[in-house]
């Protein structure tokens, strides 16, 4: 009884996201080969939205992820096969990627905006003077 | 005997209430304390300490071009009191400081009357008050940032909110930094309650947090980083980190207040950075200002 009662608590757990963020893996993830890029997109639009929500969205020259999420979308629509996404600002940017490697970019930088900042958790003491950090 | 009572009672409550206030504090003053060590003696003589905490540099580099012995007030003007050939930059650039004309700029807009008649001088009588920002308010429940105040001053009187980066707030801020400077005050960030202490270790956290595809945190920068070179560049120290603003950034081109450059260093983390008045930017700004607590206010200033 006791192992069921776990059991269910843990798949309710995952099923509500409370434990994904330490759990995820990238490279299985984000594979394109295994999951398809529309997918690896969808992967990455879910925890974007996660990853902004609690102010950890990645922002690589001036471009969001979410901007990054955007312009694969765009290619999906029309087949092109490289990406030109917006700046934060709506701006064209200087970034120029193959659609397929903007994807798996966009979907890990999605997950590790949010596994880094559940391990960051426990390792930000090990930086401070007198606290974790020894010199 | 009722009135011994009363007396009894009230110097109770009294002593509670300071220890109370003295321990709210208490962490922060740690975490101070262990900073301005950590400092010192890093920089007590980094050619002797190359070892410990310069192991990437070469020893000619750390004899010649590094100062040694600093001590707490030093740090106030950032890497400029250990890197000796950017030290003399910055001498020769305050003899004729390019954010003279903001100063005299945010004077005016200081005085200037609002269309109902009032002015910024009317919300801050005293314009040498950036020493105490941010501040936390016990009945908002709050930090405020001075750039927060400013704005609430404006909107409040029907005006239209500035900027909170460049232009306006910026020349305001040199202002008020130069009378706070003018008037001696030192950085004076309190902690007084639970939810203050509590705002402050968010920015504690905040600060050593590794964040952004390259997964830094301020503090790799900033502490274990301070004073190794990027580029021709020494890093600048978190200690005295918010003592001069506004500053004129040789970069920029222009004054910009506190939270553009915070805003800049995530973002250079690779990370959204948060907005210039949310919690998270008034939390990281407060826990920085009570490290830089008793030095100098000493803005505007200059950096690179």
């Amino acid at each position: 009884m006791k192992k069921l009662t776990l059991k269910i608590a843990s798949i309710a757990l995952l099923t509500s996201g409370l434990l994904h963020a330490s759990t995820l893996d990238v490279k299985k993830e984000c594979d394109l080969k295994a999951n398809g890029i529309e997918k690896v997109l969808a992967t990455a639009k879910k925890y974007n939205a996660e990853a902004k929500k609690k102010g950890l969205e990645f922002r690589r020259l001036e471009v969001n992820n979410s901007g990054l999420i955007e312009s694969v979308e765009e290619a999906l629509k029309t087949g092109a096969k490289e990406v030109n996404p917006k700046t934060f600002k709506g701006k064209p940017s200087k970034t120029k990627l193959a659609t397929d490697y903007a994807a798996w970019r966009a979907c890990s930088f999605a997950i590790s905006a949010l596994t880094q900042a559940e391990e960051a958790k426990s390792t930000w003491r090990l930086a401070i003077p007198g606290d974790g950090y020894k010199y | 005997m009722l009135s011994r009572i009363i007396k009894s009672t009230a110097l109770i409550a009294l002593t509670t209430c300071a220890l109370n206030a003295a321990s709210f504090n208490a962490q922060a003053e740690k975490d101070k304390a262990e900073m301005i060590k950590y400092f010192e003696a890093k920089f007590q003589d980094p050619e002797k300490n190359k070892n410990t905490f310069f192991p990437y540099s070469s020893e000619d580099e750390l004899k010649n071009e590094y100062s040694k012995g600093l001590k707490h007030d030093d740090f106030g003007i950032g890497s400029y009191s250990y890197a000796k050939d950017a030290r003399e930059q910055y001498e020769a650039i305050k003899e004729m400081p390019p954010y003279e004309d903001d100063i005299d700029a945010g004077e005016v807009l200081y005085k200037k009357p609002f269309a109902n008649g009032k002015s910024i001088a009317t919300c801050f009588p005293d314009p040498a008050i950036t020493n105490i920002y941010p501040y936390f308010d016990e009945k908002r429940n709050e930090l405020i940032s001075l750039t927060q105040a400013i704005n609430e001053c404006i909107t409040s009187n029907g005006e239209k909110a500035w900027n909170t980066k460049k232009g306006d707030m910026a020349s305001l801020q040199a202002y008020m930094a130069l009378q706070t400077q003018e008037a001696g005050k030192k950085v004076d960030i309190k902690i007084q309650s639970k939810a203050a202490a509590e705002a402050y270790e968010r920015g504690k956290e905040y600060y050593y947090s590794q964040r952004g595809y390259l997964k830094l945190s301020c503090a790799t920068c900033h502490v274990q980083g301070a004073g190794q070179r990027v580029r021709n560049e020494k890093l600048s120290p978190m200690l005295g980190s918010v003592t001069h603003w506004p500053v004129y950034r040789l970069k920029w081109g222009n004054l910009g207040t506190v939270e553009r450059r915070l805003s800049g260093c995530v973002k250079d983390q690779g990370q959204v950075p948060p907005k210039d008045t949310s919690a998270e930017m008034k939390e990281l700004l407060y826990y920085m200002s009570y490290i830089s607590n008793d030095m100098a206010v000493d803005g505007p200033d200059i950096r690179k």
